[in-house]
């Protein structure tokens, strides 16, 4: 931390992290497609390779379901409460859109790379 | 399910009031499932550190609840000086202090039959701000370097960590420094008296309360000193604080009820020196050994009793030899 500026992996870590923070969004709705709580979906993120701690996935859950793109249910299942999360019709819209965008950028990327 | 309950209800007092419950509700069945997952892995009921190590993985709960928070707020100067975690917590205690100050004021000068100013506002407000923000900037700077470590874990929690050496040995520090100034006062009564030493000598009621105040000191020593060397004896902290605080607020009640300086025979000037004992008098009732210090300690003493009750609660249910399953937390922290 020279002058003010961080260093190089820490430059690294928070790129990563922005890099991340988008694609989660784009992560949980596909995965909310089909109706899921919490902890599964949190496993389900995992078993697919995007590890996600729960104090960032259920902030963020909450934060969708504001914005209108996820409903939830209070239901019961093996005895106990749990709150079940799948997206609304709005989120459904916005996450084909978003997966075009993401689709458009990755292709956009793959030419740049390929130049180069 | 106390170890999560008692998680939890520390998280609860940081979060949103309107979504507290249902956030909640949230963590609850998450980290249940978490646990349920942990316990089938190994086949047995998880123990206390175990489930202690589920927390510790999930986070302090000022952080996870400060997550939930739309508007971060916090302290800045070119650098954080007091995180958004630690900022809430800040504006409650300082607004307390003031508030506190400001109603304390005007009634002491209506009981003096002084006209209320500004003036004796200024200083108190400003020392207030000064004291609480620094205090906070400390704690930030605690938590910036020992960002997993809390100072004070729920009540039920505490009762299965280890007391942290660096809280220990800062207390040892602290009490040392103070018996020494109790211990050097009967030699140096300017310590005490200050300029006024010459014209004015310490009351008898020193002699009554000056061996108890000091055997106080001695077992506030003895015990973090044991602490330091013994942090798994966990249960000892609070129960010999709830003790040594209690008796201590009871001495400072009486300690203070009694007039602490007197005009010394041997002052030149009596008229001066009266006039000189009553307001060393009164600035000592209420600034040094003021209501505070009895008020402090008798807090302090409700305040460990309550994290005592889970030891109590143990050796009530399981002897002494079970309330300590922190060894096991050795690997865990």
């Amino acid at each position: 931390m020279a002058n003010g500026t961080i260093g190089g992996p820490e430059i690294l870590e928070n790129l990563k992290m922005e890099l991340r923070r988008g694609c989660l969004i784009v992560a949980v709705l596909a995965q909310l497609r089909s109706e899921q709580y919490g902890y599964t979906l949190r496993k389900a993120l995992a078993d697919d390779g995007l590890e996600v701690d729960e104090g960032t996935l259920y902030p963020l859950l909450r934060r969708l379901e504001t914005q209108g793109l996820l409903v939830s249910q209070w239901r019961e299942e093996d005895k106990r409460n749990k709150r079940f999360y799948r997206l609304s019709p709005v989120g459904d819209q916005i996450l084909n859109q978003l997966l075009n965008e993401w689709q458009s950028i990755n292709a956009s990327l793959n030419r740049m790379l390929q130049e180069v | 399910m106390a170890l999560l309950d008692s998680y939890l209800s520390a998280v609860k007092r940081c979060l949103p009031r309107k979504h507290r419950t249902d956030i909640a509700a949230e963590l609850r069945e998450d980290l249940l499932s978490q646990m349920e997952a942990r316990q089938e892995e190994l086949g047995r009921p998880l123990t206390d550190a175990e489930q202690y190590a589920v927390f510790m993985q999930h986070g302090d709960p000022m952080v996870v609840a400060r997550r939930y928070w739309p508007n971060r707020r916090s302290l800045s100067l070119g650098w954080e000086l007091i995180g958004p975690e630690l900022f809430p917590a800040y504006l409650f205690v300082l607004g307390l202090n003031l508030a506190i100050t400001l109603a304390v004021i005007p009634l002491v000068n209506v009981i003096y039959h002084a006209p209320i100013t500004v003036q004796p506002f200024v200083l108190p407000v400003a020392a207030q701000i000064v004291c609480v923000t620094a205090v906070f900037i400390l704690l930030n700077l605690v938590r910036l370097k020992f960002p997993q470590q809390w100072i004070y874990p729920p009540a039920e929690l505490a009762s299965v960590i280890p007391v942290q050496r660096w809280y220990s040995v800062s207390g040892l520090v602290a009490c040392s420094v103070l018996m020494l100034w109790w211990l050097a006062i009967p030699y140096l009564p300017y310590l005490v008296l200050g300029p006024s030493a010459g014209e004015l000598k310490l009351a008898p009621v020193w002699h009554r309360y000056y061996v108890p105040v000091l055997l106080l000191f001695l077992a506030g020593m003895g015990q973090r000193a044991l602490i330091v060397v013994r942090p798994d004896w966990n249960w000892l902290l609070p129960t010999s604080r709830t003790v040594i605080s209690g008796i201590g607020a009871v001495v400072m009640f009486f300690f203070r009820a009694h007039p602490l300086v007197v005009v010394d025979a041997s002052a030149k000037n009596l008229e001066h020196a009266e006039k000189l004992a009553r307001s060393t008098n009164a600035w000592m009732g209420w600034g040094l050994f003021g209501p505070w210090l009895w008020l402090y300690l008798g807090i302090g003493a409700l305040f460990y009793a309550w994290y005592s009750l889970p030891h109590l609660r143990r050796l009530l249910h399981a002897g002494l030899d079970r309330i300590r399953p922190v060894h096991e937390l050795n690997g865990v922290l």
